[in-house]
C-alpha cells in the first residue's frame, strides 16, 4: 500500500522548535525549520541527522517550506542551509520572505553580541540563505518539479502566515503551521477549501485551552493603560514592528477616540514608516475591514499616534510609547526603559514572549534589580505587566479546520501526549478519521488509497454503452476490458484491441457436456422433444431448431446422437464457449433432469 | 464589577461543579450523542485570593474529558474516590465515571447504576456524600428515593413513600439526614436510621398555581448544626422562602424577586447560598441575569426584595440577531473568594465575575 511518512524533528509532543519531515510518493519535504527558544546549546536546533546519515541534504530533500516568520518556525533556517548545507529551494509567502531576515538578524544580534555565542550563523549567512528563497502567492499552485506541487492558504495568526498543501499525483498533505480560526482587528481567519488531503498536520498548542474572551483581555489592557495615564505615569510597550503592535495601536486609537483622551501616544520613528510600508505592500494579507477602510483612510495612519523622538522620553506628564525591539534587549525600547524604570507611577507592558537573557525575560521572571552595562545596577520600580495577544486555534478551531478540509487522517503536533488523548478521541469520534500524535524522532506511517487514473479507449466505451440498458449516472456499471500497463500509463481497451497491440492470437475455449437420456425413439425425434421442452421453459431466450436437427439456445449448441451401445439411450451433446459458461451449466443441469413424458 | 471574565464553551452546560484541587466540571446537555464532560483547571487569577488584572495565564485549561451518550443534566463528584456520577434523560439510571488526571486525560465510563424505570419517570436528581462509605443519594420521584453505595452498588437505604411527586433536588444535611424538595414545592426530611418512618413535610405558601420550585441548602461553616442553616426555596414565579428546619411550621422569611413574567419555564431554576458571605444567596434561571440578594433584611411579608447586585453579562454576550436571548442555565459561588460567582448560559458562555461591595455596607 502506498504510504506517507511523517517524522517530526521538533514539535512532536512539545512546544518549541517546529521542523517536520514528510515523505510522500517518493518526494521528501521539510516543513518549517524552527529554533527552540528555551535552550542555549545545540538542543535549540532540530536534529538534522535524522534526515540522512550521509549523503547531501540537497539531494535528499526536494524542498523546504516555511509557514511564517516566528523564530520557532524559521529560526534554524540559516543554520540549516548555510552551516549544515542545503542548496535546494525554500518556499515561503512574500511577507514572510520580507520579514524573516529582520527577525533572524535581530535574534542573531542578541545571541552573539549580548550572550557571546560562537556557534551561530552570521549576517552573511542570513543573506545567503534568503537568496535561496522562492516567494509564493496565496492559492497559487507552484510546481516544484514535474510531480511535486505546493499551494499556500491563508492562516491568520501573523502577517504572511500560511498553511501549505503539498501534492504529488493524487496524494496530498496539508500542513497548517500556526493558524487562527477567529479574525482579529488586523488579520482575518484561516481558510482552506475542501481539498480532502490524505493527511492534515495541525498544531494543537491551545487545544486544551478555553480562552478568555478577547474583549476581556483588551478591556483589562486598556484599563491598565488608562489607570497609569490618569495618575500621570508613562506606559512603555516594547514591540516588534509588525504583528501585535498594529493590533494594539488600532485598539488604543479607538479607545482614545471614544474616551476623548489627551495623553500622547508615540510609535518609534523609522519603524512607523517601515511598518506602514509592509502593510501597504501586503494589504491583501490583512482582514476585510482594514482593506475596506484603507481606501478611505489608511488604517495605519493614526490620528492620535505620533512619531516618537528620543527627546520626548524626558517630557513630563503621561504618555504611551510603542518602541522596538520587543524583548527590551537593545535599542530604543531599552533606553526608554532605563529612563522610566525608577518611577513607580510608570508601567511597562510586555505583549509577547521574551527570550532568556533579555531584560524583558528577566523582569517578567520577577527580577527587580538589573545589571546594566558598566556594572550599573538599575532598580525597577515601575509596574511590570504581561499581556499575551497571540492567536492560535483552540479545540473548536481545530475541529472547524478539519471540517473545512475533510482530511482522511489527522496528525497533531505541538502538544503534550497526555493532554492530547481527549482531543484525539474527539476527532476520531466526530470525523471517523485516524488521529496520530508522534513524538520527536518518531516516524508515523499513514497508508493511503490513491486513485489510479486509467484511460479507456473510445471503442470500448462505445461498445459497452451500447450493450444493456442505458447507463444510470448514479449507479456503477460493470464493464469488461483488458488493462494494459505500459511505462507509467494505464489503459483500458477491448480484448480484441489488446490482442492486436500485443500481437497475440485469441484462444477460444469450448466446453462440451454429454447428457444421457432414456429415449428409444430416433435421434431426430429426440431432438424435437428437446426443442419443444426447452422452448416451453426458456421463454426469454432464443431457442432455435436448425434444419440439421441441432438446437441452439442463444449461442449454445445441442445435438442429439444415439448412444453407441445402447439403442434406448440418447446422448445429448451440449456445447458452449467459455463466455456462455453460466447458461451452459444451467442447460446441462436442466437437461439432466430429463424430458417430460408428454412430448 | 470588580472583575469579569468571559469564556466560551464549545457546548452549553447546565451544571458547574467544584472538584478537588479547585477544578471545575461542566458537561453538555444536547439531545444528540457526543456530549462532553470536561474537568477544567481555572486560570491562576481565579485561584488566588487577590485579583490580578493582567496575567499571562488567563484561560481555563481542559484537564480531562469524557464522552457521554446521554445529555448530562446533573453531575456530582463522589468524595474520597476518583469517581463521579452523572444523570440525565431518558431514564433515572446513573452513569458512573472514573477520573484519573495524572495518567491520562480521558474520563472513563464505568458501569452504570441501574434503577427500576417505571412509567413517567424523568431523570434522577443526585447528591453524594462520603460518610460510612461513598454514597450517592438519587431518585427522580418522591417514592423512588434511595441511597446506593457507589463502589459495591449495594442499596443502603430506600425512602418510605410519601407520594409520587417529582423531585427537583435532594441533599444530605448530614450523614443521617436527607432533605428532599419536590417540584410542587413540598420539602421533606428523612432520617436514614428510620427508613420506615414518615417524612416530615414543609408546605409552600399561597395557593399552588402550577409553579415549580427548587431549593438551596447551605453547607454550613464548621461546628454549626446543619439543620440550623435555613433552607431557601425559589419558585418559577420568583417567590423566595426561607425555612428553618427546626421550626417548620412558619417561614423565617418570604420575599419576591423581580423577575420577568413566567414564560421561560422552570428548566434552569437555580438558587444557592454564598459559602462565605453570611445571608447572601443568588438566583438565576429566569433570563440572562443572575441576582444576588442579602437575606438579612428580609421579613415574612413577602414583598419585593431588592437585589444587591445583578449580573447581566450573558444577555449581552450573544451574537445578536433574531436568536432568542441566552438563558442562564446554572450558577455557583466560588468556594474561597467571597464575592466571586461562576455562571453559564444556554449560548455556551461561561462567566466568572466579582462585584464591588456597595458603599455603606
Amino acid at each position: 500500500m502506498p504510504e506517507i511518512k511523517v517524522t517530526p524533528l521538533g514539535a512532536g509532543q512539545d512546544v518549541g522548535r517546529s521542523c517536520i519531515l514528510v515523505s510522500i510518493a517518493g518526494k521528501n519535504v521539510m516543513l518549517d525549520c524552527g529554533m527552540h527558544m528555551g535552550y542555549n546549546d545545540d538542543r535549540r536546533f532540530p536534529d538534522f541527522s535524522y534526515i540522512t546519515q550521509n549523503g547531501r541534504l540537497t539531494d535528499f530533500l526536494d524542498c523546504v517550506i516555511i509557514s511564517h516568520f516566528h523564530l520557532d518556525h524559521c529560526g534554524a533556517l540559516p543554520y540549516f542551509s548555510e552551516m549544515v548545507g542545503y542548496d535546494g529551494p525554500i518556499y515561503m509567502t512574500h511577507p514572510t520572505k520580507a520579514i524573516c531576515p529582520i527577525l533572524l538578524e535581530d535574534y542573531r544580534k542578541i545571541t552573539v553580541d549580548k550572550k557571546g555565542e560562537t556557534n551561530f550563523f552570521t549576517s552573511q549567512m542570513i543573506k545567503d540563505c534568503m537568496k535561496k528563497v522562492v516567494a509564493v502567492h496565496l492559492h497559487q499552485t507552484v510546481q516544484v518539479d514535474e510531480e511535486l506541487e505546493i499551494k499556500a492558504y491563508y492562516a491568520g495568526h501573523v502577517l504572511g502566515a500560511a498553511m501549505f498543501q503539498i501534492k504529488v499525483g493524487c496524494e496530498s498533505v496539508v500542513y497548517t503551521g500556526d493558524y487562527n480560526m477567529t479574525p482579529d482587528r488586523h488579520l482575518g481567519a484561516a481558510w482552506i477549501d475542501k481539498c480532502r488531503p490524505d493527511l492534515l498536520i495541525s498544531e494543537s498548542t491551545y487545544a486544551t485551552t478555553i480562552r478568555d474572551s478577547k474583549r476581556c483581555r483588551e478591556r483589562d489592557f486598556l484599563k491598565k493603560v488608562h489607570e497609569t495615564v490618569e495618575r500621570g505615569g508613562k506606559v512603555l510597550i516594547p514591540v516588534f514592528a509588525l504583528g501585535r503592535a498594529q493590533e494594539l495601536c488600532i485598539l488604543l486609537e479607538t479607545f482614545w477616540e471614544r474616551m476623548n483622551l489627551k495623553a500622547p501616544i508615540y510609535f518609534s520613528t523609522g519603524l512607523t514608516e517601515k511598518a506602514n510600508h509592509y502593510y501597504k505592500l501586503f494589504i491583501t494579507w490583512t482582514n476585510q475591514k482594514i482593506r475596506k477602510t484603507f481606501v478611505q483612510r489608511n488604517m495605519f495612519e493614526f490620528k492620535h499616534i505620533k512619531a516618537f523622538d528620543r527627546a520626548f522620553a524626558d517630557n513630563p506628564g503621561p504618555m504611551v510609547v510603542f518602541a522596538t525591539p520587543g524583548m527590551l534587549h537593545a535599542g530604543q525600547s531599552l533606553q526608554i526603559f532605563r529612563k522610566w524604570a525608577g518611577n513607580e507611577k510608570n508601567m511597562v507592558i510586555m505583549p509577547g514572549y521574551c527570550v532568556q537573557g533579555t531584560v524583558g525575560h528577566k523582569i517578567l521572571s520577577g527580577q527587580r534589580k538589573l545589571e546594566m552595562e558598566g556594572r550599573q545596577i538599575l532598580e525597577v520600580k515601575m509596574q511590570v505587566e504581561y499581556m499575551s495577544f497571540s492567536a492560535h486555534a483552540d479545540a473548536k478551531g481545530i475541529m472547524q479546520l478539519i471540517r473545512q478540509a475533510e482530511p482522511r487522517n489527522v496528525l497533531l503536533v505541538h502538544g503534550e501526549a497526555k493532554k492530547m488523548e481527549f482531543l484525539k478521541q474527539k476527532i476520531e469520534q466526530e470525523f471517523h478519521v485516524s488521529c496520530y500524535m508522534p513524538a520527536n524522532g518518531e516516524t508515523t506511517t499513514i497508508l493511503t488509497n490513491p486513485c489510479i487514473p486509467v484511460d479507456i479507449s473510445l471503442g470500448l466505451l462505445k461498445r459497452e454503452t451500447a450493450i444493456g440498458p442505458s447507463p444510470d449516472a448514479k449507479k456503477p456499471k460493470l464493464m469488461h476490458g483488458t488493462l494494459l500497463m505500459k511505462d507509467n500509463s494505464f489503459r483500458l481497451v477491448s480484448p480484441e484491441q489488446a490482442l492486436k497491440e500485443l500481437g497475440l492470437a485469441e484462444h477460444q475455449l469450448r466446453f462440451t457436456c454429454r447428457v444421457h437420456i432414456q429415449d428409444p425413439r430416433k435421434e431426430h425425434e429426440t431432438g424435437l422433444r428437446v426443442y419443444n421442452h426447452l422452448k416451453g421453459i426458456l421463454k426469454d431466450y432464443s431457442v432455435q431448431h436448425l434444419p440439421d436437427g441441432s438446437i441452439t439456445v442463444e449461442s449454445i449448441l445441442i445435438q442429439a446422437t444415439a448412444h453407441s451401445e445402447d439403442q434406448g439411450t440418447k446422448v445429448l451433446l451440449v456445447s458452449w464457449t467459455y463466455q456462455d459458461e453460466e447458461l451452459g451449466s444451467y442447460l446441462t443441469s436442466l437437461l439432466k433432469k430429463g424430458l417430460p413424458q408428454s412430448t | 464589577y470588580r472583575d469579569l471574565h468571559t469564556f466560551e464553551l464549545q457546548a452549553p452546560t447546565r451544571l458547574i461543579e467544584w472538584a478537588r484541587g479547585s477544578r471545575v466540571c461542566v458537561a453538555g446537555y444536547g439531545q444528540s450523542d457526543g456530549n462532553e464532560i470536561l474537568q477544567l483547571i481555572p486560570p491562576p487569577t481565579l485561584l488566588t485570593k487577590e485579583t490580578q488584572g493582567l496575567c499571562p495565564e488567563r484561560d481555563f485549561k481542559v484537564e480531562c474529558g469524557g464522552f457521554s451518550e446521554r445529555p448530562v443534566y446533573s453531575l456530582k463528584y463522589v468524595p474520597d474516590t476518583s469517581l463521579l456520577v452523572t444523570s440525565g434523560p431518558p431514564d433515572s439510571s446513573l452513569q458512573v465515571w472514573q477520573v484519573s488526571a495524572e495518567d491520562s486525560d480521558i474520563i472513563k465510563s464505568v458501569s452504570p447504576i441501574e434503577t427500576e424505570n417505571g412509567t413517567g419517570q424523568s431523570w434522577a436528581k443526585i447528591a453524594t456524600i462520603s460518610a460510612r462509605a461513598p454514597w450517592v443519594l438519587h431518585g427522580s420521584r418522591l417514592d423512588r428515593v434511595q441511597i446506593t453505595e457507589v463502589e459495591s452498588r449495594k442499596n443502603v437505604y430506600t425512602a418510605a413513600s410519601g407520594g409520587s411527586e417529582e423531585l427537583s433536588s435532594l441533599a444530605f444535611l448530614d450523614c443521617n439526614t436527607l432533605l428532599l424538595c419536590c417540584t410542587a414545592g413540598r420539602l421533606c426530611l428523612a432520617d436514614i436510621r428510620q427508613p420506615q418512618s414518615l417524612m416530615e413535610a414543609v408546605s409552600v405558601p399561597s395557593v399552588p398555581c402550577s409553579e415549580q420550585w427548587c431549593m438551596g441548602t447551605r453547607h454550613g461553616a464548621q461546628g454549626l448544626e446543619p439543620s440550623s442553616q435555613p433552607v431557601a426555596r425559589l419558585s418559577s414565579r420568583g417567590l423566595l422562602t426561607l425555612t428553618d428546619l427546626r421550626k417548620t411550621s412558619e417561614f423565617l422569611a418570604l420575599a419576591k424577586a423581580r423577575v420577568p413574567s413566567p414564560g421561560s419555564g422552570a428548566e434552569f431554576l437555580c438558587i444557592s447560598w454564598s459559602p462565605a458571605l453570611e445571608g447572601c444567596l443568588a438566583i438565576s434561571g429566569f433570563d440572562g441575569t443572575v441576582h444576588v440578594y442579602d437575606t438579612q433584611s428580609w421579613d415574612s411579608s413577602g414583598r419585593e426584595a431588592e437585589p444587591i447586585f445583578v449580573h447581566k453579562g450573558h444577555a449581552f454576550g450573544g451574537a445578536g440577531g433574531s436568536r432568542d436571548p441566552p438563558l442562564v442555565t446554572v450558577h455557583t459561588w466560588h468556594l474561597q473568594k467571597p464575592r466571586t460567582l461562576l455562571s453559564a448560559a444556554s449560548d455556551g458562555s461561561l462567566h466568572v465575575w466579582d462585584w464591588v461591595q456597595p458603599c455603606g455596607k
